[in-house]
C-alpha cells in the first residue's frame, strides 16, 4: 500500500511538476512523496507486510519472531562516537568529524545487525544474509581506509627523512627487509598463520607509529619549483634566488626549440638554431606572436639568469621575463613570446629587443622580431 | 516485496523443539533475482549466453557499419567533382573523423568480437566464456558508448579533429563545439568494453579449452582472438591515459597539450600510435584467423605451416609494438629514430608476408572448391597482399614523406582494413552462418554480393594510388581544378572513379542485406549440419547450437578434430587414402546420446546491463553538468552491489512453467 | 651542377621516363637515358600510375635535390614491390587453376614442409634487407645541413604559411647583398621566393596547431609542430613555381590551405630582394589609392602589417605621424596576420588559396619555360592580370569564401577572437578603394 503509494505520489509529482513548471504545489507532493517513500521503508525494512499482525498465529510463528537478539558492539561504538563528537565540539574540528563518521557507520551497523538478526531462525543464514549485504558495501571501505593509512603512514616517514638522498637508502632498506620476509615466508611453508599475523601487527604498528612521528616533526624543506611565468609575474628578474626544476629543460621538446642561448665563460652571450651547429654572436631572429621555446645554457662560474624586456603596455605581455638562476653548467627552458614587432616604436625606445644577463654587462644578444 | 524476504518454505509454525528453518540462498534475495526468460526481448536484454551475444555484437556492428558507410558515401559524393558543396568544410570534417571512427572501434573490432564471442567457445569445447556476466556487459557497454558517441550528431555537432585527434588541434580553442568530447568520452566507453572482453577471452582461451587440446591444437581462429585480445590488453590502457588527457585537457582546463603552458603535442602523437599501429594487428588478425579456417575446409587440407601461422601471429603481436612511429616520419623525429622505426618496420613485413605464402601453399595440392567464403578468402589474399606492398613502399621513410597523409595512404589502409579485414570478415559471415542461423546463404547472390563488392572496393581505392601520388593531401573537403593536372592521371577523372567505385561497393554491400532476406525467406530449407564439410570442434554440435554448446564436452586427440572423426586414412606408408567413416549426423547423435547428465549454467541477469548504462550517463555528465556524473555514478554503484548480491541461478519455481524435467532445466542448472 | 650530373649517373633504369619522356613538362627539362628490356616494361606498368602530366603535386616529378633522393630511392621499391606482387599473383593464379575440385582424390593431410617455409621467411627478409640498408643511408642524408646556404624561417598559422627571412651574419639574405637598401628581415606569406641553385634550410614552427609543409617537386613534408623547431632542406636548379599544401590536418579551412615556392636565377632573385626591401611610398594624393590608404589603416591595419606606412591623417606636421604596427594579437586568436607590403608581388592570396591573376595570366606564370620565368613573375599582378572577382568577394565576405572561425557562437572559446580573417562589413567604395591600394603594393 505505501510503496505503491510512493511510487504513484512520485510519478504525480513529476508529472505535476513538469506541467505546473515548479511551483509550491510541487512542493506539496515532493513532502508527501518523501513522507510515503519514508514509510514504504520501514514497512519493507520490518518486513511488516509479509506477516499479517491480525493473524495472531502466523505472527507469533513467523520465524523473525524464534530469533533472540546475539551480542552487539554498536552500542557502545555509538556512545563512543557521541563522546568523541563532544570532545570534538570542545578541542578541534577532526575530531568532531572522526565521531560523526563512527557515528553514521555505528547506526548503520547497528540496524543491519538488527534487522539480518530477524530475516530467519537460522542463525547460521541470518549471519550471511548479513555478510553479503554487509560485506559488499565494508570489505572495500575497509581496504581504503587500511591503504590511506598505509601510504599515509609511509609518505609522512619518506617525507620526514631529512634529505632526498637518506629518502632513498631508507626505501631501499625497507624494501629489502619486506623482500627478505616475504622470501622467508615463502620458502617456510611450516609458519603458522598466528606467526603471520604479529609480523603485519608489528610491521603496522612500527609504520603507523613511524607516520605518527614524522608527520608531527613535520615535513623537510622541500623547495617550490619555479616556473618563467611565475617569476615572470613576480618580476624576480634581478639576483633573487629562485629554484626550478632542472629536470624541465631536458624534455626532447626543450631541445628542439627555437634556439640555444648560451652564456659562455667569456661572458658573452651566443646563440645556436637548430639545423645549425654554430655558435653565433649576432641577431636572433624569432617569429612575433609565437611561443618561442628557447635554452639558456649557463658555462659561466656562476649562478645566472637570462633576462629579455618586452613591451609593456600589450595586453598578457608582461614587462619582462626570465629563467630561475641557473647553476653553473645548467640549463633551463624560457619561453618568449613577442607581442609586437621591433621596429614598433614602443620597442625602438626601449633600445629593441635584447636577451641580457644582470651581473655580466658584457652579455648581451639583440633579438630581432620582423 | 522485501530486500531479502523471510525463506517461503520453511514451515509456518515453528515448535521450540522443531529443528530450525534452513534457509536456502536462492529464495532469500527477493529483489536480488535472476531473470528466467529465455525467450522474447528480454531474453536478449539481459542474457549473458556467448552466443546471443555474438549476434548483438554482429547485429550492432553491422549496423554501424551502415552509418560508417553512408558517411563514405557523402565524403566520396563531395569530393567527387571539384569545389564539391554536398558538405561544409565543418561537416565533411566530422564526416571523415566519424567514418573512420566508426568503421574501427564500432564495425570491425565489434564485428570481430561478434565471431570470437561466438565461435571462440564452441572452437575449444566449451559451454560459455569464463565470466559471462562481464561478457555481457562489454557487449553493452560497447553498444551505449557507440550509441553515445553518435548522439553527438544531434547535440551540437560530432568531432571534426580527424580520427587520430591530433593535439592541439583537439584543444577546445581549435574544436569548440562538443564533439571531441563526446568522441573522446565515447571511446573511454568502449575502450572498457574491448579490455574486460580482452581479460575474458585470454581466461577462456587458456582455462576452458576440452580435454586433449593443447595449445598447438587449438584452432588457428581462435589463437588469432587470442593475440588481439593480448594486444588489446595492452594497447587500451594506452589510449585509455591519451582520452583522460584529452579529457582533463578540455573538460578541466588541464595543459597537457598547451604549448604555451611548455607542452609537446608530440606527445599525443606518441600515445596515440602506440595504441594505434596495435589496433591495426587487432582489426586484421581476427580477419585473418578466418581465413586461414576457411581455406583449409575448402582446400581439403590443412592449413600449411600452423605452426608458423601461429608464430608469425604472435610474432607481429610483437613486432606490432615497435613501429608506431612509422605513423609520423612526417612529424620531425629525427633521422635516427626514423632510420630504426623505417628498418623496424620493414621486419614486420615477414611475419605478414609468411602468412599469405601459408595461405597459397595452403591451397596449392588441394581441392578446391570455391564457394562464397572461399571467394572472400581468396579475395583477402589478393587484396591484401596489395594493401602489403603499398605498406612496404612507405615503410622507407623518405617516400613516405611524400606519401603520408596523401590519398596513396588512404588507398593503402583501405586495401589493408576492407581487403583484409572486411573480406575476412565476410568469408567468415558466409562460413558460419548456417551453425549460427541454421540456414545457408544464398550461393548465388553470395556471388553478386562478393564480386560486386570486389570490383566496387577496386574502382573505389584503386584510383587512391593514383590521386596521392598525383598530390592529392587526405582529408580536404574540396579540391581545385588549379591542383588536378591534364591528361590520364588527372585528379579529377580518378576522384569520379572513385566515387562512382563507392557507390558500386555500396551496392554490394547492399547484396549482403539482400541475402541475408532473401535466404530466410519462408520454405527455404534449414541448413545441413556439415555443408562445408568442415574441420574444427564447433561443428560437433547442431546448428544453430543448444544453450549449453555440446551435450558432452568433446575430447581432443587433433588440430582438425572433427575431420579426423570423420574420415580415416587407409593407404600405407607414402600412399594416402581418406575414406569416410561418419557423418556429421552420426556423430553429432552419438554426441547427444552420450550427453552429460550435469550441466550448469548460470542464468541471465540484470545488472550488465544496467552498469553499462550508468557509463554513458557519467559521460554526459561530464559535458553538461557535473550533477549528472553523480547520478551515473549511484547508479553504476547499485548495479555493482546487485551485481555482487545476485544468487548464482534462478530458483526452479521463478520459470514458467517451473523447470522440472524439461530441457530447460538441463540448460539453466541441471 | 655537379648534384644533378649525380643524379643522372644513378637513374640507371629508364624504365620511368621511357613512359614520361614525351610529356616532361616545361619546369622539369631533364633528359634520361632510356634503358630498354623488361625491367623497364615493368617498371612503366608499376610507373603508370604515377608520372602523369601536370599536376603540379606530383610526387614522382622530382625537381629539388633531395625530392630527386627520394626518388631515387623509391622508383626501385615500387618495382620490386610490382614485382613481388606479379609473382605472388601469378602463384595464385597457378593454383586456382590447377587446384580446382575436378574430383581429384583427398589431398595428403599435411603442414607442410618446414624447408620450404623456412625459405619463404628468407626470400622476403633477403629483400627488406636489401631495401633497408639504402633507406637509412637516404634518411641520413635527407637530414644533412651542413653545407646550408640560405635560412629562412616559416612559421604555420590557421590556414597559411609566414615566411621571414633572416639576415645573415655578413648583413646579406640568402648571400645576396641588396643594391639600394640595408639589409633588413623580409616578411612574406603564402609564396616563398627562393634563388635557384641554392640549398636552403626552412626552420619551421606554427602559432596554433601541427601543419605540415610540403612541396611534392622538392622534398618531402615536414610537420610544423608548436613549440618545437623542424627543419626542412629545398632546393632546385631549375625556376619555376611549385606548389605544395599544407598536409598535416589543422581544422576547418585544412583544404585552403596552399602554398607554392617560387624558385628564382640569382638575378631575378636579387631584383626581388631588392623590390622587397624598398622603402615604403604613399599613392599620390587624391587618388583612388590613396583614399584606399585611408581606408586600409582604418579597416585592415590593425592585422595586417604594410612596412612604412604612416598614420598622417588629420594633421600637416610630419612629427605627428605615427608609424603604423599591426597588432593583431587583439583580434587573431594565433596573433598574426599576412603582411602585405608587396601582396601584389606574390600571386595568390588567402592562404594560397585563390589566384591575384586571371586565369589567363596565371598560365602565363605558371608554365612559362624556366628561362622566362623570372621576368613574368616579378611582372606581379597588373590591373589587366587582376584576378577582380575573388578579390572582391574576399573583402565582401571573407569567411563565406575560405571556412573560418568567424561566427561569435565559434568565438566564446578564443575569447572573441577570430581565426583567420571575420567579416568586416566593408561598403562597395571601401571595396575599390581597397583595390587601387592594394594594386600598388608590389
Amino acid at each position: 500500500m505505501f510503496t505503491t503509494g510512493a511510487v504513484a505520489s512520485l510519478a504525480g509529482t513529476v508529472a505535476y511538476g513538469v506541467l505546473a513548471e515548479g511551483t509550491m504545489g510541487t512542493i506539496g507532493l515532493v513532502s508527501a512523496t518523501v513522507a510515503l517513500a519514508t514509510l514504504a521503508g520501514i514497512v519493507i525494512f520490518t518486513r511488516d507486510a509479509n506477516v499479517f499482525a491480525d493473524e495472531p498465529d502466523t505472527f507469533d510463528g513467523a520465524a523473525a519472531n524464534a530469533a533472540r537478539p546475539g551480542a552487539s558492539m554498536w552500542p557502545f561504538a555509538l556512545g563512543l562516537a557521541v563522546t568523541t563528537m563532544t570532545l570534538g565540539l570542545v578541542t578541534y574540528p577532526a575530531i568532531f568529524i572522526l565521531g560523526a563518521i563512527l557515528f553514521v557507520a555505528g547506526i548503520a551497523e547497528w540496524i543491519l545487525q538488527a534487522w539480518s538478526e530477524r530475516a530467519s531462525a537460522d542463525a547460521s543464514h541470518n549471519a550471511e544474509v548479513r555478510s553479503r549485504l554487509a560485506y559488499t558495501a565494508e570489505m572495500p571501505v575497509a581496504a581504503a581506509i587500511g591503504l590511506g593509512i598505509v601510504i599515509y603512514s609511509f609518505s609522512r616517514v619518506m617525507l620526514g627523512v631529512p634529505s632526498k638522498t637518506s629518502t632513498i637508502v631508507a626505501f631501499s632498506i625497507v624494501a629489502t627487509i619486506v623482500l627478505i620476509l616475504g622470501a622467508i615466508v615463502g620458502a617456510k611453508r611450516s609458519i603458522t598463520a598466528p606467526k603471520i599475523t604479529a609480523l603485519f601487527a608489528v610491521s603496522g604498528v612500527v609504520l603507523i607509529g613511524g607516520g605518527a612521528v614524522s608527520g608531527l616533526n613535520g615535513e623537510r624543506h622541500i623547495h617550490e619549483h619555479e616556473t618563467t611565468a611565475y617569476i615572470a609575474a613576480k618580476d624576480e628578474c634581478g639576483a633573487e634566488k629562485t629554484y626550478a626544476d632542472k629536470h624541465a629543460s631536458q624534455t626532447v621538446a626543450g631541445k628542439a626549440g627555437n634556439a640555444e642561448v648560451r652564456l659562455t665563460a667569456a661572458g658573452t652571450l651566443v646563440h645556436r638554431k637548430p639545423g645549425d651547429e654554430t655558435d653565433r654572436s649576432s641577431a636572433l631572429q624569432l617569429p612575433r606572436s609565437n611561443a618561442n621555446n628557447l635554452l639558456f645554457r649557463n658555462d659561466s662560474d656562476e649562478e645566472r639568469r637570462l633576462v629579455i624586456d618586452l613591451a609593456p603596455d600589450y595586453e598578457g605581455s608582461p614587462p619582462r621575463i626570465c629563467t630561475t638562476l641557473v647553476d653553473p653548467g645548467g640549463v633551463q627552458l624560457i619561453t618568449v613570446n613577442f607581442a609586437v614587432p621591433s621596429f614598433a616604436p614602443e620597442i625602438t625606445d626601449i633600445g629593441g629587443y635584447r636577451f641580457y644577463v644582470p651581473g655580466v654587462s658584457s652579455a648581451e644578444l639583440e633579438v630581432v622580431v620582423p | 516485496m522485501a530486500i531479502i524476504e523471510r525463506p517461503t518454505d520453511t514451515p509456518a509454525v515453528v515448535s521450540p523443539d522443531a529443528a530450525p528453518a534452513v534457509a536456502t540462498p536462492a529464495t532469500s534475495y527477493g529483489v536480488f533475482r535472476r531473470p528466467v526468460e529465455t525467450t522474447g526481448w528480454k531474453s536478449w536484454l539481459f542474457t549473458i549466453d556467448h552466443k546471443k551475444l555474438g549476434i548483438m555484437y554482429g547485429v550492432v556492428a553491422m549496423a554501424f557499419f551502415v552509418i560508417g558507410g553512408i558517411e563514405a558515401l557523402l565524403i566520396r559524393l563531395q569530393l567527387a567533382g571539384p569545389d564539391g558543396t554536398v558538405l561544409s568544410a565543418d561537416a565533411y570534417n566530422q564526416m571523415f573523423t566519424m567514418h573512420a571512427t566508426t568503421m574501427v572501434f564500432l564495425f570491425v573490432m565489434p564485428m570481430a568480437a561478434a565471431f570470437a564471442n561466438y565461435m571462440v567457445p564452441l572452437q575449444i569445447g566449451a559451454r560459455d566464456v569464463a565470466f559471462p556476466r562481464i561478457n555481457a556487459f562489454g557487449f553493452w557497454t560497447f553498444l551505449f558508448g557507440g550509441l553515445f558517441l553518435n548522439t553527438s550528431w544531434i547535440l551540437g555537432g560530432a568531432a571534426d579533429g580527424g580520427w587520430f585527434m591530433y593535439a592541439p588541434n583537439s584543444s577546445v580553442a581549435f574544436s569548440p563545439t562538443n564533439g571531441v568530447d563526446f568522441w573522446a568520452l565515447g571511446l573511454q566507453i568502449t575502450g572498457i568494453a574491448s579490455l574486460t572482453g580482452a581479460i575474458n577471452l585470454i581466461v577462456t582461451v587458456i582455462n576452458m579449452r576440452a580435454p586433449g587440446m593443447s595449445l598447438m591444437k587449438v584452432p588457428i581462429f581462435t589463437w588469432m582472438i587470442m593475440v588481439v585480445q593480448f594486444l588489446l590488453l595492452f594497447a587500451i590502457p594506452v589510449i585509455t591515459v591519451a582520452l583522460f588527457l584529452l579529457m582533463f585537457q578540455r573538460s578541466f582546463d588541464a595543459t597537457f597539450f598547451s604549448v604555451e603552458a611548455g607542452a609537446d603535442p608530440l606527445l599525443w602523437q606518441h600515445l596515440f600510435w602506440i595504441f594505434g599501429h596495435p589496433e591495426v594487428y587487432i582489426i586484421v588478425l581476427p580477419a585473418f584467423g578466418i581465413v586461414s579456417e576457411v581455406l583449409p575446409v575448402f582446400s581439403k587440407k590443412p592449413l600449411f605451416g600452423y605452426p608458423l601461422v601461429v608464430f608469425s601471429g604472435a610474432a607481429i603481436g610483437f613486432v606490432g609494438w615497435g613501429v608506431w612511429a612509422h605513423h609520423m616520419f612526417a612529424s620531425g623525429l629525427g633521422p635516427i629514430s626514423v632510420a630504426v622505426f623505417s628498418v623496424a618496420t620493414m621486419a614486420i613485413a615477414i611475419p605478414t608476408g609468411v602468412k599469405i605464402i601459408n595461405w597459397v601453399m595452403t591451397m596449392w595440392g588441394g581441392k578446391l572448391k570455391f564457394t562464397v567464403p572461399m571467394l572472400y578468402a581468396v579475395g583477402v589474399i589478393v587484396q591484401f597482399t596489395i594493401g602489403g606492398l603499398s605498406g612496404v613502399t612507405h615503410s622507407v621513410a623518405p617516400s613516405d614523406t611524400q606519401q603520408t597523409d596523401t590519398y596513396y595512404i588512404v588507398a593503402h589502409f583501405h586495401y589493408v582494413i576492407f581487403g583484409g579485414a572486411v573480406l575476412g570478415l565476410f568469408s567468415g559471415l558466409y562460413y558460419w552462418w548456417p551453425k549460427m542461423f541454421g540456414k545457408m546463404l544464398n550461393e548465388r547472390m553470395g556471388r553478386w554480393n562478393f564480386w560486386l563488392t570486389i570490383i566496387g572496393m577496386n574502382l573505389t581505392f584503386g584510383p587512391m594510388h593514383v590521386l596521392g601520388l598525383q598530390g592529392q593531401p587526405r582529408r580536404m573537403y574540396r579540391w581545385t581544378e588549379n591542383r588536378a593536372g591534364e591528361g590520364f592521371f588527372n585528379i579529377g577523372f580518378w576522384n569520379l572513379i572513385a566515387s562512382i567505385g563507392s557507390f558500386v561497393l555500396a551496392l554490394g554491400v547492399l547484396m549482403f542485406f539482400v541475402n541475408i532476406y532473401v535466404s530466410h525467406r519462408k520454405g527455404t530449407q534449414k541448413a545441413p549440419l556439415d555443408p562445408w564439410d568442415a574441420r574444427s570442434l564447433e561443428w560437433i554440435t547442431t546448428s544453430p547450437p543448444k544453450e549449453h554448446n555440446f551435450d558432452r564436452t568433446p575430447t581432443v586427440g587433433h588440430l582438425d578434430e572433427f575431420f579426423h572423426r570423420k574420415y580415416e586414412d587407409r593407404g600405407e606408408g607414402d600412399h594416402h587414402d581418406y575414406h569416410q567413416v561418419a557423418t556429421a549426423e552420426e556423430i553429432v547423435a552419438e554426441e547427444e546420446a552420450k550427453g552429460d547428465s550435469h550441466i550448469h549454467l548460470p542464468s541471465p541477469s540484470y545488472w550488465p546491463i544496467l552498469l553499462s548504462l550508468a557509463l554513458p550517463i557519467m559521460a554526459y555528465g561530464v559535458i553538461y553538468n557535473i550533477w549528472l556524473i553523480a547520478g551515473g555514478a549511484a547508479l553504476a554503484l547499485l548495479s555493482m552491489y546487485g551485481w555482487g548480491m545476485e544468487p548464482h541461478t534462478a530458483p526452479d519455481d521463478d520459470y514458467d512453467p517451473p523447470a522440472a524435467g524439461t530441457e530447460l532445466e538441463v540448460a539453466a542448472h541441471g | 651542377m655537379s648534384s644533378r650530373t649525380n643524379h643522372d649517373r644513378t637513374i640507371s633504369d629508364g624504365s620511368h621516363d621511357a613512359h614520361t619522356l614525351d610529356r616532361v613538362s616545361a619546369v622539369n627539362p631533364r633528359r634520361r637515358r632510356r634503358i630498354p628490356g623488361i625491367a623497364a616494361a615493368i617498371g612503366a606498368a608499376i610507373a603508370l600510375s604515377a608520372c602523369a602530366t601536370d599536376a603540379p603535386q606530383d610526387t614522382w616529378q622530382p625537381v629539388g635535390e633531395n625530392a630527386q633522393k627520394i626518388h631515387d630511392l623509391q622508383w626501385p621499391v615500387f618495382l620490386t614491390a610490382g614485382i613481388v606482387g606479379v609473382l605472388v599473383f601469378g602463384l595464385l593464379a597457378v593454383t586456382v587453376l590447377r587446384f580446382r575440385d575436378k574430383g581429384q582424390a583427398m589431398p595428403e593431410q599435411t603442414h607442410g614442409k618446414p624447408v620450404i617455409e623456412y625459405l619463404f621467411i628468407a626470400i622476403p627478409a633477403v629483400i627488406l634487407a636489401a631495401i633497408a640498408i639504402p633507406t637509412v643511408g637516404v634518411v641520413m642524408a635527407l637530414a644533412d645541413t651542413d653545407d646550408t646556404e640560405c635560412v629562412i624561417n616559416v612559421t604555420g598559422q590557421q590556414w597559411w604559411w609566414e615566411y621571414d627571412y633572416e639576415v645573415e651574419d655578413d648583413g646579406t639574405i640568402c648571400g645576396f647583398a641588396p643594391t639600394a637598401a640595408e639589409a633588413a628581415p623580409i616578411v612574406t606569406s603564402g609564396q616563398l621566393v627562393i634563388p635557384a641553385d641554392t640549398k636552403v634550410l626552412l626552420r619551421g614552427t606554427s602559432r596554433d596547431v601541427i601543419h605540415s609543409y610540403w612541396i611534392p617537386r622538392l622534398n618531402g613534408k615536414r610537420d610544423m609542430v608548436p613549440g618545437r623547431v623542424h627543419y626542412l632542406r629545398l632546393s632546385s636548379e631549375t625556376p619555376g613555381i611549385y606548389a605544395g599544401q599544407c598536409t598535416e590536418f589543422c581544422g576547418l579551412s585544412h583544404a585552403n590551405m596552399r602554398m607554392e615556392t617560387i624558385v628564382l636565377e640569382p638575378d631575378h632573385f636579387q631584383q626581388w630582394l631588392d623590390n622587397e626591401l624598398e622603402p615604403y611610398t604613399s599613392p599620390e594624393e587624391g587618388t583612388l589609392a590613396a583614399a584606399g590608404e585611408a581606408t586600409f589603416i582604418t579597416q585592415c591595419s590593425r592585422c595586417h602589417q604594410v612596412n612604412g606606412l604612416v598614420d598622417d591623417r588629420g594633421t600637416d606636421d610630419p612629427d605627428d605621424d605615427t608609424l603604423v604596427v599591426s597588432y593583431p594579437d587583439q583580434f587573431v586568436y594565433s596573433g598574426a596576420a599576412p603582411n602585405l607590403t608587396n601582396l601584389m608581388g606574390r600571386n595568390t592570396f588567402a592562404g594560397a588559396t585563390f589566384d591575384l591573376l586571371t586565369d589567363e595570366c596565371r598560365a602565363d606564370v605558371w608554365e612559362a619555360d624556366p628561362e622566362v620565368f623570372g621576368e613574368r613573375y616579378l611582372a606581379g599582378v597588373t590591373e589587366d592580370c587582376l584576378n577582380e572577382i575573388e578579390l572582391r568577394e574576399w573583402l565582401r565576405n571573407s569567411p563565406a569564401k575560405k571556412p573560418m572561425y568567424a561566427d561569435a557562437e565559434m568565438l566564446t572559446e578564443t575569447d572573441g577572437k577570430t581565426r583567420g580573417m571575420p567579416y568586416l562589413a566593408l561598403s562597395e567604395d571601401q571595396i575599390d578603394e581597397l583595390i587601387a591600394y592594394l594594386l600598388e603594393r608590389k
